[in-house]
């Protein structure tokens, strides 16, 4: 973990090369110790670029502050949407939430036309999903796509055999390369809070593995947490952006990296088969960051 | 209000094909049948207060969801004059009950009672026609138990509030009707 501070941006050495498929880029702090090792973003042309983060909308100024660390990253890693996971606006839902816990702290990307794509969290009033800027097209889960990525935002809170049925549908009928599901409550994770929904991993997890989705990203835990795949997917909590439980995370075997002592975000970058992020506090620390390859998709029998 | 009545009629067969789409199969396919009905009068209630105030639709408006949501919501209050009950009358709770039963002790109990631990439980004093309070989170409702109940028209949902199974209008946001002490 180090603060991406303007020295020691200047005094980065890119390696030269690749390692494993990727670039690396060694970070020297001022004092000349090797501090981390960042992945870098490649930026390459006609990548999907995208940021994340949930239990956002508290209206607090930590969440302004993450908001702010976003526009100052976007000056270095343009992204084109952002990913809601859900408990977009606690409490309170009117005119003047929705400006306080929204509108105001997002409002430089807003202009800047950033889309925000929500999905539900047990914190919001269902009939967000009629909010023109959350893109949710009047409807409680839906799907998008972006050059060879399909987003698909699902309703963690109210998982009924309907929605399980479209959710199957949707992803067998998908022919994007990287099929990424991001919803509320987490299938995995080691909060010793909440911890992970069983019964909706149950009934969830067999549908995403069979459609070969490869990561999923949810909130609802108040903190960063990166889980070594779970049969086969990678699975992000980001429910730091606004809320915050501080040192909730419990040591585990299943934690790839976790970050529990403030709020954040995470940014992505889908590059053909690669899909690069890193995970920034609101004070613009990077507390993770690498590269997933795309599993080969099978082949037909 | 009367343009309501073919929307109405038109739901009739979707209601109808509730249970045998979906219900468990012990269920007590008499008492889940008056259910459907009580269901499908109240859609038609439903239907016919909404045809009385603005539509809610698509908007950038926050003001006018929030707005809209409420007079919705006492369109639907004016329409219908009830109590706890008059949707799960003591038959129709009784087959809830044993129908949760047999979720909460066979064999997904464990994970669907974790499930709905940590699913931020609330509790809350019940009330039907009662507005859902905004600041109170709305607890998810394991799919296991989704599974073993009938099935509800999109406007409708089983919710949980502590040990009750309420039934939420959601695009009125409003209790619509409730068990208590279900849950165990």
């Amino acid at each position: 973990m180090r603060r991406r501070s303007l020295l020691s941006i200047l005094l980065s050495i890119f390696l030269i090369g690749e390692c494993a498929g990727m670039l690396a880029l060694l970070s020297i702090s001022a004092a000349g110790q090797q501090v981390s090792k960042v992945v870098a973003f490649p930026l390459k042309a006609k990548s999907v670029r995208f940021a994340a983060f949930g239990d956002n909308g508290t209206g607090g100024q930590e969440q302004y502050d993450v908001a702010q660390q976003m526009v100052r990253q976007r000056v270095m890693f343009p992204f084109d949407f952002v990913l809601m996971l859900g408990d977009n606006i606690y409490g309170s839902d009117t005119a003047a939430d929705f400006r306080r816990k929204f509108e105001d702290p997002y409002k430089p990307m807003l202009d800047a036309g950033v889309k925000f794509y929500a999905s539900l969290g047990n914190h919001d009033n269902p009939n967000q999903r009629l909010y023109k800027p959350f893109n949710m097209d009047g409807k409680r889960y839906y799907s998008f796509r972006k050059e060879n990525v399909e987003f698909f935002a699902l309703d963690s809170t109210y998982m009924d055999p309907v929605q399980l049925a479209w959710v199957e549908k949707q992803l067998s009928a998908s022919t994007a390369e990287w099929k990424i599901c991001y919803f509320h409550h987490p299938l995995y994770s080691d909060g010793k809070f909440h911890g992970p929904d069983r019964d909706l991993r149950a009934r969830l997890e067999p549908i995403l593995t069979k459609a070969g989705v490869s990561v999923v990203l949810s909130g609802h835990e108040h903190f960063y947490e990166r889980l070594k795949p779970q049969q086969g997917i990678y699975h992000f909590i980001i429910g730091n952006g606004g809320q915050l439980r501080y040192r909730d995370l419990k040591p585990s075997q299943d934690i790839a990296k976790g970050f529990d002592t403030d709020r954040g975000f995470a940014l992505f970058e889908v590059a053909g088969d690669e899909l690069y992020f890193q995970a920034l506090s609101r004070t613009g620390e990077i507390m993770d960051s690498g590269m997933i390859q795309r599993a080969a998709a099978p082949k037909a029998p | 209000m009367n343009r309501c009545v073919p929307i109405a009629a038109l739901c009739l067969p979707f209601i109808a094909s509730i249970a045998s789409a979906q219900g468990p199969p012990a269920a007590n396919t008499g008492i889940l049948k008056d259910f459907e009905t009580r269901i499908s009068a109240y859609m038609k209630l439903h239907r016919a207060a909404e045809a009385d105030v603005a539509a809610l639709r698509k908007t950038a408006s926050a003001k006018e969801i929030a707005s809209r949501q409420a007079e919705l919501a006492e369109s639907v209050r004016a329409h219908r004059p009830a109590k706890q009950g008059d949707i799960f009358t003591p038959e129709v709770a009784g087959e809830f009950r044993r129908l949760v039963a047999m979720t909460m002790k066979g064999p997904n109990a464990a994970r669907v009672k974790k499930s709905l631990k940590s699913a931020e439980p609330v509790e809350l004093s019940l009330k039907v026609n009662d507005t859902y309070p905004e600041r109170a989170p709305l607890q998810s409702t394991p799919p296991t138990l989704l599974m073993n109940l009938p099935k509800l028209p999109p406007e409708l949902e089983y919710r949980v509030v502590s040990r009750a199974l309420i039934l939420l209008d959601v695009k009125a946001g409003i209790l619509v009707d409730f068990v208590p002490d279900l849950i165990k």
